[in-house]
């Protein structure tokens, strides 16, 4: 580590992680500096982002945290063939908090670890790139975005369509008015899930510390024939976890529009009735005044396709009427197809011609750029924090309007509650398992 | 007509012709005095004659070898896997005794060369393990992969298949690339590493082994690779299901046809046992650290004492191996993606080296920590 010299001397000298923030917050990276990282939940995407930001020359990854110690392995040969050092494998992220020679913290555990666990970095002084969906309910997010601000900390989510540059000119190109009054944008989730097969419960496998990953959610029997992610203790469901990239698109291109007025629900658990408890249907409708958000989502949809990676790497388009992640977008005068991830975009005329199209490609390495140079500049990212609350908010509100029985709920931006349903209200926050508890101040 | 030629053969001419070789039992097993000849049948055309031996005395029904034909027309510059629908015989596919083998080729007419001097033989051998039919305890969850119908369900009752006793060698893994020649294909620059692979490539698309890593486990190897090696030999790779019956056991060691032998412990943890692989001070496989040691991977078979009831060998740790089948997850379900990689490794915490341990890997993911074997069976099942 080259800044060895200045984050020695910020260790002698700063007393709480508090302060260690506020004054470390303004500080000029020298160019040789690496950005100094830990990787906190070693899944399929942990795994990924280690290796990306381990091959980049700027950056190093000291530390690869997961309660499961099984998942080090893959993670940790990756990150060493990439910059040819160990990192430390510790199984409680709060090691990685503690060393303060760790700029950053890159949060990639499944949805419930998501808001703790960005808020202790940034207490501590980490600025942090945060796995969407952001949080797993509209308080927590809420709480991320204070945390976030009170400790002035980087908090990019890792919504890295936003920082692809074909998604910028669709945005521009809008804003033209070349498709004239958008009244209408229609966001496409639909996916293929399998069935769970309910399973006993198991014993919890040695070298994995189960109550670490339960962390703020209850600690149920151990059984991973569960998937957490169909459970609303642990997730916002797998229509969420996906479908939150497109709706952060459709508000990105909309001007970031932040709050619907009310949500509507429709939909349930239809076709994989294995006794999961979050819908693998779910159509909501988004009211913002004159503009009208739609979703459509479902898990059981075989013949739809997310876009293959030879798409999203070449001048070409997806199968648009089989694109599973696009967004349609209309306006009085034209009709954008937008695929996500490099998907691209086509525009059509009112006479149904070919008007404009850019192609895309994937972001992520964008994505990592923007963050780090926010890092040194301090600058807001592209997909900073509370655009990722704005985001994720609309995944919460469909999933509140079907938990109380597909209401239409009205939504205060103010009180970020809602005003005609109390029962909608309790799940604005969740119960946090001690000792594992967001605090009301952050 | 007859012609006759003693042909030259990788691992067995280089033992037969050249030296007194004897390779240890994880490289191809030992083939020698192999001989071809043609011979023109009265109503059926030409047809081919190998005869060779095979000596190794642990060759048993049990553990027999799979010897797989391959040939080239064009004087060595293209090879080819002779077809096993295109033999007779009793030394091709798996062969269960030791002794003089006889294999008819019926594929003159197939290959359309006219007289056999224009034909290259090479007869390779691989050690394999019977895995009777029969159920077994799957503890794994199936990984879900091509889980298209929405309720496959994982299958614990399997027809009888063989498996690699070993993991592929690097000596086997250089041998072929050796034979598929071409611009570099199957290799990559991370193989020349001599601590954890160790092929050289020259400057004319030849190969050859790190001296001494000849029996290490091949790494650095993708899926595809994996893949293309063994339809190369006509094998694939094992599913996740016949790869823990593997580790595991059936109820029945000897397949629920006869069922004499039951598993002592069919619900065993590794394949020795559910001892730790580190317990009482005893070191049982190769995983992370050098307490057992290694501090990289290990020559195949090192801990054979260790092996599992029917003999198959660092099932255990060493390297992570390659299965036949897909994961799809929530997040990627509608994507041609991961593949699942079972067991430990030489950089696994000890418990990961169990019967259940599974990870996922884009397929196109060279890692040092993962290889493979073949396996052989009836059908795939998942």
């Amino acid at each position: 580590m080259k800044s060895l010299n200045r984050r020695e001397f910020m260790k002698g000298s700063i007393g709480t992680a508090a302060t260690f923030a506020a004054l470390s917050q303004g500080k000029a990276y020298a160019a040789n500096n690496k950005v100094v990282m830990g990787v906190m939940g070693l899944g399929g995407r942990g795994t990924f982002l280690a290796e990306k930001f381990a091959q980049r020359p700027d950056t190093e990854i000291a530390y690869l945290c997961d309660a499961n110690t099984r998942r080090f392995a893959r993670a940790r040969e990756a990150v060493e063939e990439a910059q040819n050092r160990k990192p430390k494998l510790v199984q409680d992220f709060r090691r990685i908090l503690d060393d303060r020679n760790v700029d950053v913290l890159i949060n990639a555990t499944p949805d419930h670890w998501h808001g703790l666990g960005t808020i202790m970095a940034c207490q501590a002084g980490k600025d942090v790139f945060v796995e969407k969906p952001l949080a797993h309910n509209i308080w927590e997010g809420r709480k991320m975005v204070e945390a976030a601000r009170k400790y002035k900390r980087v908090v990019q989510v890792g919504m890295q369509s936003r920082s692809a540059p074909y998604v910028h000119k669709a945005r521009q190109y809008i804003q033209s008015g070349k498709l004239g009054d958008v009244y209408l944008v229609r966001v496409f989730n639909m996916m293929q899930h399998r069935m769970q097969k309910d399973s006993p419960g198991q014993p919890v496998p040695e070298g994995f510390d189960y109550d670490m990953w339960c962390g703020p959610a209850p600690k149920r029997p151990y059984n991973p024939s569960r998937r957490w992610i169909n459970q609303w203790e642990y997730s916002c469901g797998p229509i969420a976890g996906d479908a939150v990239h497109q709706l952060d698109l459709a508000r990105y291109l909309i001007n970031d529009i932040p709050y619907p007025k009310t949500v509507s629900h429709a939909g349930g658990v239809n076709s994989l009735r294995d006794g999961r408890e979050i819908p693998d249907t779910q159509l909501a409708t988004f009211e913002y005044g004159r503009l009208t958000l739609l979703m459509e989502a479902a898990l059981w949809t075989p013949y739809m396709k997310k876009t293959p990676s030879g798409i999203r790497e070449s001048d070409q388009f997806p199968n648009w009427p089989f694109s599973s992640t696009k967004v349609e977008i209309l306006g009085t005068e034209g009709f954008m197809y937008f695929g996500r991830h490099g998907g691209g975009w086509e525009v059509y005329n009112a006479q149904g011609e070919l008007a404009h199209s850019e192609y895309g490609r994937q972001a992520d390495k964008e994505h990592q750029d923007n963050f780090l140079d926010c890092i040194r500049t301090r600058r807001r990212p592209n997909a900073d924090v509370e655009m990722g609350h704005l985001s994720v908010l609309l995944c919460h509100l469909a999933n509140i309007s079907y938990r109380v029985g597909n209401q239409r709920l009205v939504f205060d931006p103010q009180t970020e509650s809602f005003t005609n349903c109390d029962q909608a209200n309790k799940y604005l926050k969740r119960k946090y398992r001690r000792p594992w508890v967001v605090p009301d101040k952050v | 007509m007859m012609l006759y030629r003693v042909l030259m053969s990788m691992g067995i001419a280089v033992m037969c012709c050249r030296c007194s070789y004897s390779g240890p039992p994880s490289k191809w097993l030992e083939i020698s005095n192999v001989k071809v000849r043609q011979e023109q049948t009265e109503l059926g055309g030409p047809k081919i004659i190998i005869e060779y031996d095979i000596k190794d005395p642990n060759i048993s029904s049990a553990s027999p070898a799979y010897v797989f034909v391959r040939y080239s027309k064009d004087f060595g510059s293209n090879w080819q896997l002779v077809p096993m629908g295109s033999l007779e015989g009793n030394g091709f596919d798996i062969v269960a005794r030791p002794g003089h083998k006889q294999v008819v080729w019926w594929g003159t007419g197939q290959t359309s060369f006219v007289d056999l001097s224009q034909v290259e033989v090479r007869v390779r051998g691989i050690r394999m393990v019977r895995i009777p039919a029969g159920k077994f305890v799957r503890k794994s969850l199936p990984a879900g992969g091509r889980d298209e119908s929405k309720n496959a369900k994982p299958n614990s009752d399997l027809a009888l298949f063989y498996i690699a006793k070993y993991e592929t060698t690097i000596s086997m893994y250089t041998n072929y690339l050796n034979e598929i020649g071409g611009e570099g294909a199957g290799w990559n620059q991370r193989m020349t590493d001599s601590d954890r692979c160790g092929i050289i490539r020259h400057n004319n698309y030849t190969y050859s082994v790190q001296p001494g890593r000849e029996n290490y486990p091949i790494t650095y190897i993708s899926w595809y690779d994996a893949t293309n090696f063994l339809q190369w030999c006509g094998l694939r790779l094992p599913t996740e299901a016949e790869w823990e019956k593997a580790v595991r056991g059936g109820n029945y060691l000897d397949g629920d046809e006869a069922k004499k032998h039951p598993n002592p412990m069919p619900e065993r943890r590794y394949p020795w046992g559910d001892k730790a692989p580190n317990a009482d001070g005893v070191y049982r496989c190769n995983y992370d650290g050098q307490d057992d040691g290694f501090a990289n991977t290990a020559p195949v078979g090192s801990f054979d004492k260790f092996s599992s009831p029917y003999g198959v060998c660092d099932l255990a740790g060493n390297v992570a191996e390659w299965s036949l089948d897909w994961y799809s997850t929530s997040y990627h379900a509608g994507l041609d993606g991961f593949r699942m990689v079972r067991g430990g490794s030489w950089m696994a915490v000890p418990a990961a080296c169990d019967a259940i341990t599974g990870a996922t890997q884009l397929p196109l993911k060279e890692s040092s920590i993962m290889g493979f074997r073949g396996a052989k069976g009836l059908r795939r099942s998942r």
